[in-house]
C-alpha cells in the first residue's frame, strides 16, 4: 500500500522509529519493551503523519486543500478537521492582528528564497497583494469561500498539528514515554522510567547539521520557527523567508530563528512564528508571553 | 508591545483545536490564575450580606492542579425568629440573656442579634492516577463568631469509552461546632423574659445547657457524566448525606398561643439529632450555533419529611463574541418538615421535636436574573449578575386562632442579589 | 395540585422507595443506550470550551449554594452539600 521507508532501531532503553513526512526527517522515540509494539506505534505515527500531509499539502491534486485553492471563487464545504484548523487559523490571525495569515502563501510566486540575490520588483509584489488577506475570504463554518486567485497554505501549522495529533493517537495505545520529533518540532508524552529528561540537540543556524547545544526536555513541546535554510542576500542585507502579509515584504528580522517551549507543539510553533513576525520586537514579545524561548541571530 | 495574555488565548485556541479540556494536561504550567467575586445579598427589611471571595489556581502540568479559595462574609440585619405577630408589642430575650429585642404590633418578630463575620479557607488538589483515573483531595475550614466547621473530602473518577463516559464518586466528612453566646438553650424550654424579677438570672440560666454542641456530617456522591454529541453533555448524580448531632437552631423559638391567638409563652425549638438527606440531580448543557443552554433538575428528600424540586435554567446568549447576556430562572418547591409548626395553641401537647423556622415549611421560591459578561483585551473576564429572589410560604395549620386571622403569618421573603466577578 | 396533598404523598415511605426504584430504572435504562453515544477525540472542540463545562463558574455556583443553603431546607445535588457555616 505504501512504499515509503520506515526504519526502526533499538537504542539504550528505547526504540527509535524514523520516516520521511512533510519534507522533514521524522523521528519517534518510544520507551516500550517489545519490538512488536514499537513497530505498531511507529506505523500508527507514520500513517497519521502521511494522512495529515496528504490532506493539507499544496502539491497534491485531489486533496481538500487543492479543491479549495482551485474553487474559482465558489464556496467549498470542508470537513470537521479542516473546519477546526480554519477556526484556529482565524483565531491566530486575530491574535496576531493580521501578521499570521494562511492566505499569504501566494507571495511565494514572487519571492524565491534560493540563497540568491534577486529581489522581486515592488510592482510584482503589488500584483499579488490583492490575493493576500484573511479578511478577504469568507469563512462561514463549514463553507469556505476564497476570492479567485487566493490560496490557503497550512505550512505554518501543519507539522506542529501533526505532532500533537500523533501524540494523542499514540497515547491511546500506551502510557509509556514518547518523544515525537518532526524536523525540529517536538512533543513529549508520558514519564520516562528513569525519570531522566530526553536530550535534544539544537542546531547552530550558521552551521546547520552541527548541534549547537543539547536541550533537556522532560515534558511539553518545543517548536522552532526560522529561516536558517531559506533566505536571500541582496546588497549585503539578509532577507529571511517570513513575509509580512500586510506589506508583502520579509519581516525585518533581527533573529534568525526562535525556539519556544509550551504545552503543545501547535502552541509552541505559533508562538515562535508570532515572535519572529514581530521583527525587532521578537524578544520583547517572548518575554511578555512568559515562556521559555531561545533566539538565535 | 503585545499584552501578556495573548498566551492564554492561544492556549485556549490550541485546546479547542486539539479537543482537550483547557483544565487538562495541556494547561499552562507554573502560572497562577485567579477568579474573584463580590456578592451583595439584601433581603427587603431583613438580612444583608456582603461576601467577597477569591480563588487561585495553579497548574503543575500533567493535569495536576492546586486550588485555594478564601471567602469572607459579613452578615447584618434581622431574621425571623419563628414567633407569630400579635396585636401588641412583644419582647424577646436576647440569646446572651443580657437585654431584649422587641417586635411592634402586627410586625413579624425579627431577631437582629447577630452581626456576624465569617472567614473560610479551602484548598483542593486534583491529579490523574493514570490514563483513565483521576483523583482529588481537599480540606476546608470556616469560622465565625459562634460557629466553626472543619471538613475533608476526596473524590475519584474513571473515564470510559474514549472519555465520553465518566463515573465519579466523592466522600466528604465534616465536623461542625456551635458555641452561641449565652450557651445552647435547652430545647422546648420556655423563654424567660426579664420583667425586672429578682431571680431573672437564675431563671434564665435554667434554660441554658452546654456552652457548645457538635455535629458530624458525612456526604457521599455518585455521578455519571456522558457526552451525547459534539455539542451536548449530560450528567446524573445521586447524593447521600448523613448528619448527626446538634441540628437545632439555637436562636429560633415557637409561640404558644391562647385561643385568642395572643402569645402566652415562647418555647425554644428542638429538631431531631439526626438527618438523612438524599437527592437525584440531572443536568444537560447544549450549545446551539453559539449560544449555550444549561438546564438542571434536582429532586431532594430526607427523613424529616421534606421533599423538594428545583429546576434551574440558564441561557447564555453570545453577543459579538466578546460579550454575553445570560438570563436565568430558578424555581424551587419544598414540602414542610414533619415537625414544622407555625405555632402551638395552649392545651396541645408539645411533641419531642418542633420548629417554626419558615425555612422548614411549605414553600415555593422563584429566582429571576440576568448576567452580563465580557472578555477584556488581555483575556481577563468581567461580569455582573443581578437577580431577584421571591420566596412564599404556605399555611398548613388547620386552625388559625383569634387575632392571627387578621395578620400576615407567612410573609414573602424578597431579596436582591448583585454579584460582580473578575477573572484574571 | 394542592401543596399539602403533594407533601402527604411523599411522606409515605413505601411509595417513596417505589419512586426511588423507578427513578433509578429510568436513569439506568437511558444510560444503557450510552454505549454508542459520544464523539471521537478530535471532535471535542466545543466540549473543551470553559463555558461548556458542567460547572463553568465554580465561584458563582458556590455563592449560590450558600444563599440557597441558608434560605431553603435542601442542599447539595451537583457537588458536596456545602454548609460549613452557621447559617442553617
Amino acid at each position: 500500500m505504501n512504499d515509503r521507508p520506515v526504519k526502526l532501531i533499538a537504542a539504550d532503553s528505547y526504540w527509535i522509529g524514523s520516516f520521511e513526512a512533510m519534507a522533514s526527517p521524522c523521528e519517534l522515540f518510544m520507551e516500550v519493551d517489545e519490538e512488536a509494539q514499537a513497530r505498531q506505534l511507529l506505523n500508527i505515527a507514520a500513517q497519521e503523519a502521511w494522512r495529515i500531509e496528504s490532506k493539507l499539502s499544496r502539491y497534491l491534486n485531489d486533496n481538500p486543500v487543492h479543491l479549495i485553492n482551485n474553487s474559482g471563487g465558489n464556496p467549498v464545504e470542508v470537513d470537521e478537521e479542516l473546519a477546526q484548523l480554519l477556526d484556529f487559523a482565524q483565531l491566530c490571525w486575530q491574535l496576531s492582528e493580521g501578521l499570521f495569515d494562511i492566505t499569504s502563501g501566494v507571495l511565494r510566486r514572487v519571492w524565491r528564497f534560493d540563497h540568491g540575490s534577486q529581489l522581486p520588483r515592488q510592482q510584482q509584489i503589488e500584483q499579488v497583494m490583492p490575493f493576500v488577506g484573511w479578511q478577504k475570504l469568507t469563512w462561514s463554518r463549514p463553507f469556505l469561500t476564497l476570492l479567485e486567485g487566493m490560496e490557503i497554505d497550512f505550512g505554518g501549522i501543519g507539522k506542529e498539528y501533526a505532532v500533537d495529533r500523533t501524540l494523542q493517537l499514540l497515547q491511546q495505545h500506551t502510557d509509556r514515554a514518547l518523544l515525537i520529533n518532526y524536523g525540529g518540532d517536538i512533543c513529549t508524552g508520558g514519564m520516562r522510567l528513569s525519570k531522566q529528561p530526553w536530550s535534544v540537540g539544537i542546531e547552530n543556524p550558521s552551521h546547520p547539521d552541527t548541534p549547537k547545544g543539547v536541550l533537556k526536555i522532560r515534558r511539553g513541546a518545543l517548536a522552532t520557527s526560522g529561516d536558517t535554510r531559506r533566505y536571500l542576500i541582496h546588497n549585503g542585507k539578509r532577507y529571511g523567508h517570513l513575509l509580512n502579509p500586510k506589506t508583502g515584504w520579509p519581516i525585518d528580522a533581527v533573529s534568525r530563528s526562535a525556539t519556544v517551549a509550551a504545552a503543545t507543539c501547535t502552541e509552541a510553533g505559533l508562538l515562535a512564528t508570532l515572535a519572529l513576525l514581530q521583527g525587532p520586537e521578537a524578544e520583547t514579545f517572548l518575554q511578555n508571553q512568559d515562556v521559555q524561548y531561545w533566539l538565535t541571530s | 508591545m503585545k499584552p501578556k495574555k495573548i498566551r492564554h488565548a492561544l492556549t485556549a485556541a490550541t485546546c479547542g483545536l486539539l479537543g482537550v479540556n483547557s483544565s487538562d494536561s495541556l494547561g499552562e504550567e507554573g502560572d497562577w490564575s485567579f477568579d474573584s467575586a463580590v456578592l451583595y445579598y439584601s433581603e427587603v427589611d431583613r438580612v444583608t450580606a456582603v461576601e467577597p471571595v477569591i480563588s487561585a489556581t495553579r497548574d503543575f502540568g500533567e493535569a495536576r492542579a492546586l486550588n485555594l479559595k478564601f471567602v469572607f462574609d459579613t452578615l447584618s440585619g434581622a431574621s425571623a425568629n419563628g414567633a407569630t405577630p400579635s396585636d401588641q408589642p412583644q419582647t424577646f430575650t436576647r440569646p446572651s440573656g443580657k437585654g431584649a429585642y422587641t417586635a411592634a404590633s402586627e410586625e413579624t418578630p425579627l431577631d437582629d442579634t447577630f452581626r456576624d463575620n465569617r472567614f473560610a479557607l479551602s484548598s483542593q488538589w486534583e491529579q490523574p492516577i493514570n490514563r483513565d483515573y483521576k483523583t482529588g483531595f481537599g480540606i476546608n475550614f470556616s469560622t465565625e463568631y459562634d460557629y466553626r466547621s472543619l471538613s475533608a473530602n476526596a473524590n475519584l473518577s474513571r473515564d470510559f469509552n474514549k472519555r465520553n463516559t465518566t463515573l465519579n464518586t466523592g466522600l466528604s466528612l465534616a465536623y461542625d461546632t456551635v458555641y452561641p453566646e449565652g450557651n445552647i438553650p435547652i430545647g422546648l424550654s420556655s423563654m424567660v423574659i426579664d420583667d425586672g424579677q429578682a431571680n431573672y438570672r437564675s431563671e434564665f440560666n435554667a434554660t441554658r445547657g452546654d456552652s457548645e454542641e457538635n455535629k458530624d456530617i458525612l456526604d457521599l456522591i455518585f455521578g455519571l457524566t456522558q457526552v451525547i454529541d459534539r455539542k451536548t453533555i449530560m450528567q446524573v448524580s445521586y447524593s447521600f448525606s448523613d448528619v448527626s448531632g446538634y441540628l437545632t437552631d439555637p436562636f429560633k423559638i415557637v409561640s404558644v398561643l391562647g385561643d385568642d391567638g395572643r402569645p402566652l409563652e415562647y418555647r425554644y425549638e428542638q429538631r431531631p439529632d439526626a438527618r438523612q438527606k438524599q437527592s437525584l440531580y440531572w443536568q444537560v448543557k447544549h450549545q446551539f450555533e453559539t449560544d449555550i443552554l444549561d438546564l438542571s433538575y434536582r429532586y431532594f428528600w430526607d427523613d424529616w419529611g421534606i421533599t423538594s424540586h428545583t429546576i434551574d435554567l440558564r441561557y447564555r446568549w453570545i453577543l459579538d463574541g466578546r460579550h454575553y447576556l445570560e438570563p436565568h430562572i430558578r424555581y424551587y418547591d419544598q414540602s414542610e418538615a414533619d415537625f414544622y409548626r407555625r405555632f402551638f395553641i395552649q392545651g396541645e401537647s408539645l411533641p419531642d421535636h418542633v420548629s417554626a423556622d419558615y425555612r422548614l415549611g411549605n414553600m415555593q421560591a422563584l429566582t429571576v436574573g440576568m448576567r452580563y459578561g465580557m472578555t477584556l483585551r488581555n483575556e481577563q473576564e468581567l461580569s455582573l449578575r443581578l437577580e431577584y429572589y421571591l420566596q412564599s410560604n404556605d399555611n398548613t395549620e388547620s386552625v388559625i386562632p383569634g387575632i392571627l386571622n387578621d395578620m400576615e403569618l407567612y410573609p414573602d421573603v424578597e431579596a436582591f442579589i448583585v454579584q460582580l466577578s473578575f477573572k484574571f | 395540585m394542592s401543596v399539602s396533598c403533594f407533601a402527604a404523598k411523599y411522606k409515605d415511605d413505601e411509595s417513596m422507595s417505589v419512586k426511588l426504584f423507578l427513578m433509578t430504572v429510568v436513569v439506568v435504562l437511558s444510560l444503557a443506550g450510552c454505549a454508542n453515544l459520544g464523539v471521537e477525540p478530535w471532535q471535542r472542540s466545543v466540549l473543551a470550551k470553559p463555558e461548556m463545562q458542567l460547572i463553568s463558574d465554580p465561584l458563582s455556583a458556590g455563592l449560590d449554594d450558600h444563599i440557597y443553603f441558608s434560605k431553603e431546607a435542601s442542599s447539595g445535588g451537583r457537588g458536596f452539600a456545602g454548609g460549613g457555616c452557621g447559617c442553617n
